[in-house]
Order: C-alpha cells, then sequence, then structure tokens
C-alpha cells in the first residue's frame, strides 16, 4: 500500500525533471569521434594495395590504378575509386586495413537521397566529403 | 418554447466537446512528462492541434463493419454507450446559479443513468462478431457493475450527511467543511469505485490495449470508435465534476478566497480531479479481472459500509456530529 504512494511520489517528481527527448531533427545530433559514417577518400596516399577491395565483407570497394605518370616515381596511382553505398556496411574494416590511412570514416550519416544512382560513391565525391573526419583512425 | 432550451444544451455539448478535446492532448502531454517524454510536440504549437489531427483521422477511415456482424446493433452500440454519459450532465450543478436541471433525486438520476452505458458495451461487443470482443465487453460488464455497489454506498455517506439526493443542497451543505474530510473513507471508496467505472487505468481491462487486443472495441473503428472514446472522456468530464460537487465542495471558495468566481474554483477542482486520474494512469499497472472483482465485493463494498456505520454513529456524539 505505501509502495502505491511511493509510485506516485516518483511520477510528480518526474514531472519537473528534464525531457530526455533528442529533438532531432530540429537540432543536430552530435554523434561521438569514432562513429562510423561514409567513408572519406585522399587519392594523394593511396598506393593502389586493393587491400580495402580484398577485406570488403560485401565486395563493394572497385578501385583501378594506373601507372604513375611521373617517369622517376614508382608505383601505382589510383584512376578509379568507388564505393557502392548501397551494400557498405559501414563496418571499418577498409580503413582499419589501409597502411597509409587513404580511406577513413567521417561522422556523416544523413545519406538519404531519391535515387539510387546518388548512392554509388565515386571517387570525386568521397575526397570531397571531407567534413567530420574521424580523427583517430586506429584506436 | 425558451429558445435558451435549445441553446444552452448546445453549448454545453461544445463546451464538452472542446473539455474532451483538450482532455485528450493532455492526457498525453501528462503521461509524456511523468515518462521523462515531451507528449505531442509536432502537430501545431506545442501539440494543440493533435487531438484534432486524430479526429479527422478517424473521420475519414473507411466504415468497417464485420460480415457476421449484427449490422443494427453494431451501428446502434455507440450510441448507446454515449447517449448516457451526455445526459448525465443535466444534473450536475456548476454553480449556485448555472445548472441544467433541479432534480430532487440528481444523484440517483446520476448513477442510474450512467449505468446504462454498460448496455452500450455489451450490444457493441456482442454485435462485434469476436472472440474477443465478447471477453472483453464481459469483463467490463462485470467489473463496471460489481463496481457501481461500492460506488453507491460509498454516497450513502454523503446522502446522510447532506440530507437530501439533491447535488445543490449537497454542496449548500458543505459550506463549513467539504465532505472529504469527514467522510474520508468514503472518499477512497468512492474514487477507486469512480476510476473502475471509467474503465481507466488501474481498471482498464476491458479496454487492455496491450492484452485483450482492445477489449470491446476491437472490431470499431473510425468515427464508431471514436464515439466510444468520446463517451469515456465525457465521463471522466462527468466523474469529475460529480466528485467535485459531492467531495470537495463544488463551487464554494478554499480558505474563504470568495473574490475567485465561483466558477473558477468549480473548474480548478475538476481539472485537480482530471489530474489525478491521469497521474494514477501513468503510475499504476494493470489490475487483473480476478484481483479486480475480489477488491469490489471483498475490500470496496466491506469499507463503504463500515463508512455508512460510522458517519450513522457518529453523527451522534457530540461535539464532532455536526460534521456528520
Amino acid at each position: 500500500m505505501l509502495g502505491l504512494v511511493k509510485g506516485l511520489g516518483i511520477t510528480l517528481k518526474n514531472l519537473t525533471k528534464k525531457r530526455v527527448t533528442y529533438r532531432y531533427p530540429d537540432e543536430p545530433l552530435e554523434m561521438p569521434d569514432r562513429f562510423r559514417g561514409i567513408q572519406h577518400f585522399d587519392p594523394e596516399k593511396c598506393i593502389v594495395c586493393y587491400q580495402c577491395a580484398r577485406i570488403c565483407p560485401t565486395e563493394c570497394i572497385s578501385l583501378t590504378g594506373k601507372k604513375n605518370p611521373d617517369p622517376e616515381k614508382k608505383g601505382k596511382v589510383i584512376e578509379t575509386y568507388d564505393i557502392n553505398f548501397e551494400i557498405c556496411i559501414l563496418c571499418d574494416l577498409c580503413t582499419e586495413v589501409c597502411p597509409t590511412e587513404a580511406v577513413v570514416m567521417t561522422r556523416n550519416y544523413e545519406l538519404a537521397t531519391y535515387s539510387r544512382d546518388e548512392l554509388f560513391k565515386d571517387m570525386e565525391w568521397l575526397k570531397n566529403n571531407n567534413t567530420n573526419v574521424r580523427k583517430e583512425n586506429h584506436p | 418554447m425558451d429558445p435558451l432550451k435549445i441553446i444552452g444544451p448546445v453549448i454545453m455539448l461544445l463546451i464538452i466537446l472542446g473539455f474532451v478535446t483538450y482532455a485528450i492532448l493532455f492526457e498525453r502531454k501528462v503521461l509524456g512528462w511523468m515518462q521523462n517524454r515531451p507528449g505531442p510536440v509536432r502537430t501545431g504549437p506545442w501539440g494543440l492541434l493533435q487531438t484534432v489531427a486524430d479526429v479527422l483521422k478517424l473521420l475519414i477511415k473507411e466504415d468497417v463493419i464485420p460480415d457476421k456482424a449484427d449490422k443494427t446493433l453494431f451501428k446502434i452500440a455507440p450510441v448507446i454507450a454515449f447517449v448516457p454519459s451526455f445526459a448525465v450532465v443535466a444534473v450536475l450543478p456548476f454553480t449556485d446559479s448555472l445548472f441544467f436541471a433541479d432534480i430532487a433525486v440528481g444523484l440517483l438520476y446520476y448513477v442510474a443513468i450512467s449505468s446504462t452505458t454498460i448496455i452500450g458495451i455489451l450490444v457493441g461487443s456482442w454485435a462485434s462478431n469476436n472472440k474477443y470482443a465478447l471477453m472483453g465487453g464481459m469483463r467490463s460488464a462485470a467489473q463496471m457493475i460489481s463496481y457501481e455497489i461500492p460506488l453507491v454506498m460509498a454516497v450513502v455517506g454523503v446522502i446522510m450527511s447532506a440530507g437530501s439526493l439533491n447535488l445543490r443542497k449537497i454542496v449548500a451543505a458543505q459550506e463549513d467543511v467539504w465532505f472529504i474530510i469527514p467522510q474520508f473513507l468514503g472518499f477512497i471508496v468512492f474514487l477507486i469505485a469512480a476510476i473502475a467505472e471509467l474503465n481507466r487505468t488501474p481498471f482498464d481491462l476491458p479496454e487492455a490495449e496491450s492484452e485483450l487486443v482492445a477489449g470491446y472495441h476491437v472490431e470499431y473503428s473510425g468515427f464508431r470508435f471514436a464515439f466510444f472514446m468520446l463517451a469515456e472522456y465525457v465521463y471522466v468530464f462527468a466523474m469529475s465534476a460529480l466528485t467535485t460537487v459531492l467531495f470537495l465542495g463544488g463551487w464554494l471558495p478554499l480558505f474563504g478566497l470568495d473574490f475567485i468566481p465561483p466558477l473558477v474554483w468549480f473548474v480548478l477542482k475538476m481539472l485537480a480531479m482530471v489530474f489525478f486520474i491521469f497521474w494514477l494512469r501513468a503510475t499504476f499497472p494493470r489490475i487483473r479481472s480476478d484481483q479486480l472483482m475480489q477488491l469490489g465485493w471483498k475490500v470496496l463494498l466491506p469499507l463503504a459500509l463500515v463508512n455508512i456505520f460510522l458517519s450513522a454513529l457518529l453523527k451522534e456524539v457530540p461535539v464532532i456530529g455536526n460534521w456528520f
């Protein structure tokens, strides 16, 4: 019987407490730094080792490289780099395995589009997606 | 025919509809606040148009009547459930001069007419041709009938103190002290029985949204469902008004602050009762139907009878007999 009255007291006290609801989408929702959003790609750093394409569990990364146009330097230079975002599961394995940190995750997740064509992210898009980049790439 | 006799009830109906609209919104808001969330906020500023949106949705829904359902009964059941809830507002005195009918047996009229809602619920549950609706209707009828008795018994103490069944005389008899204080046991019994009558949590097993697939109104959709909901909320209005008239002193001021108009006092007390009903809904879990029947017959009825005996006994005691 006393428990009932105590319960009433608790609910009454809850009237004065702050509401815990997030005001998204009216207010932006801040994600922690290590949040795995869409990737950011830096073509300068890529050495075309194909590790990211090999480790991707859904095989959504496809890339091609060409020989370095500068005749003195060795190695390859990246020519195209596509992430099929429809099947990317944001698992972060590609950034873990990349030796030069050319691919890193960002905190961007608001990526809904009206057409599926826009979900095929090419190198241009991934290079320009440089906001909210994750600071610690290998925690 | 005095035109006021027609316009008065129409204005009362509009006021009640306005009350129901904002009572539903406030119930959701208060429930939300007590659960650390804000309740409806997006429809209209501060969520004020939420009930309007809900009613609009219900009105434009397709009118589905199950194939094997009893069509006539199915259609008139919500009407039978709603009409008594509005008819009992006729005897409620809002202030000394603002009332519709001054019947000498006003309290008896209230309790008797509000019982006929049970017929509407039974008809609706039977006509739905659905096991769950029938079970919900049976439970609801059992609950409402078995809580009518403690309800009336609890009020007998008030009637004995006031010496009349007329609601205005009952309020007038509370000028010294409101009946909640001498009749406290009766008030508690009345409160619990009233909430069971209204089919509200913690006694809402007939409506049991999560357990009984919405109970007796499971087959109703659209406007007919809105009618059942309307009946419930008009009863909340009527029952809160009755509680303020019987136990909280109606329009009489507290601490002699009579510069506040009596109607405002009545409205404030009624809103406090309504808030209390919502508060109970936010706090308590639902009572099982067997526990509910035990509570009604084995606990409330004896308590109400004890209250009657105590009131009659204490009436004879010299000093405090004046308050009884």
